[in-house]
């Protein structure tokens, strides 16, 4: 899958969005983060590395501790889908490549 | 995509299995899908540096001139749309042969930054918002021209 993808799926739970705002006023340790929900620590788990595939958090050794934090960049490369000219054009990009495409395969 | 304070630039590509000719003379042909002009209810073409276009599509208009046409090679013109909030934005098209087909590339640049929000410290936030607007079911969804105009008509 790319990018775009993973992010889109990273953000499309509530869990992980709730992640993605608790990280955003600093770095957290797992634990932390886990505290803040009813699930069990299996399901956080299986969330963060969501949410790791989609390049959105990383992890780093703090002496004994592991240190979660928030990489928002890629949130752009979703936002600049949803922006209407970018949608816009791929669309008609898209048809005008096809109705190529259908014409070579008809000649 | 690059993007100043104000404003937005998308570069888009593709290649076209088609000689450079004639993917140029389809993109300024209404009947051909996928192009700019193509399912317009009102549309006034003049592919002509200086010449104007405007086309209507579900209520809504759009202007432009052209500044720099180059049969077989490029077209630039500009762009304004309630979309673009009143400014004039610039789509520059380009075609390459490559083999035999031709690389198309589209940049559409000079657009307001409709989500500025984006560029600072919390603009992730208006992502999500956006996209728990924009998504149902986590999939990709086609671009639809009423939901994009909701409201303007």
């Amino acid at each position: 899958m790319d990018q775009l993808t993973d992010v889109m799926i990273a953000v499309s739970h509530p869990s992980r969005r709730a992640i993605i705002e608790q990280l955003s006023t600093g770095p957290a340790r797992f634990l932390d983060i886990a505290g803040s929900f009813d699930t069990a620590l299996n399901a956080v788990t299986k969330h963060l590395k969501l949410l790791e595939r989609a390049g959105l958090i990383e992890r780093k050794k703090q002496g004994r501790e592991v240190m979660i934090s928030l990489k928002a960049e890629p949130l752009h490369l979703a936002a600049q889908w949803l922006h209407h000219y970018e949608r816009f054009w791929n669309t008609n990009m898209d048809e005008f490549q096809k109705h190529f495409k259908n014409k070579k395969e008809k000649a | 995509m690059s993007e100043s304070s104000k404003t937005l630039e998308y570069k888009f590509e593709r290649t076209i299995p088609a000689p450079v000719a004639e993917v140029f003379e389809a993109w300024l042909d209404p009947k051909v899908p996928g192009t700019t002009w193509n399912a317009a209810e009102k549309l006034i073409l003049n592919p002509s540096v200086d010449g104007l276009f405007y086309w209507l599509l579900k209520g809504t208009a759009h202007y432009g001139r052209f500044t720099q046409v180059e049969k077989s090679k490029m077209l630039q013109h500009t762009w304004m749309s309630p979309n673009t909030l009143g400014q004039e934005s610039l789509v520059t098209v380009t075609f390459q042969q490559q083999n035999d087909d031709t690389l198309m590339t589209l940049v559409h640049s000079g657009l307001p930054d409709h989500e500025r929000a984006r560029g600072h410290q919390n603009g992730w936030t208006y992502f999500l918002g956006l996209f728990n607007e924009q998504f149902g079911k986590g999939s990709r969804k086609k671009f639809n021209w009423d939901e994009a105009h909701a409201g303007r008509k």
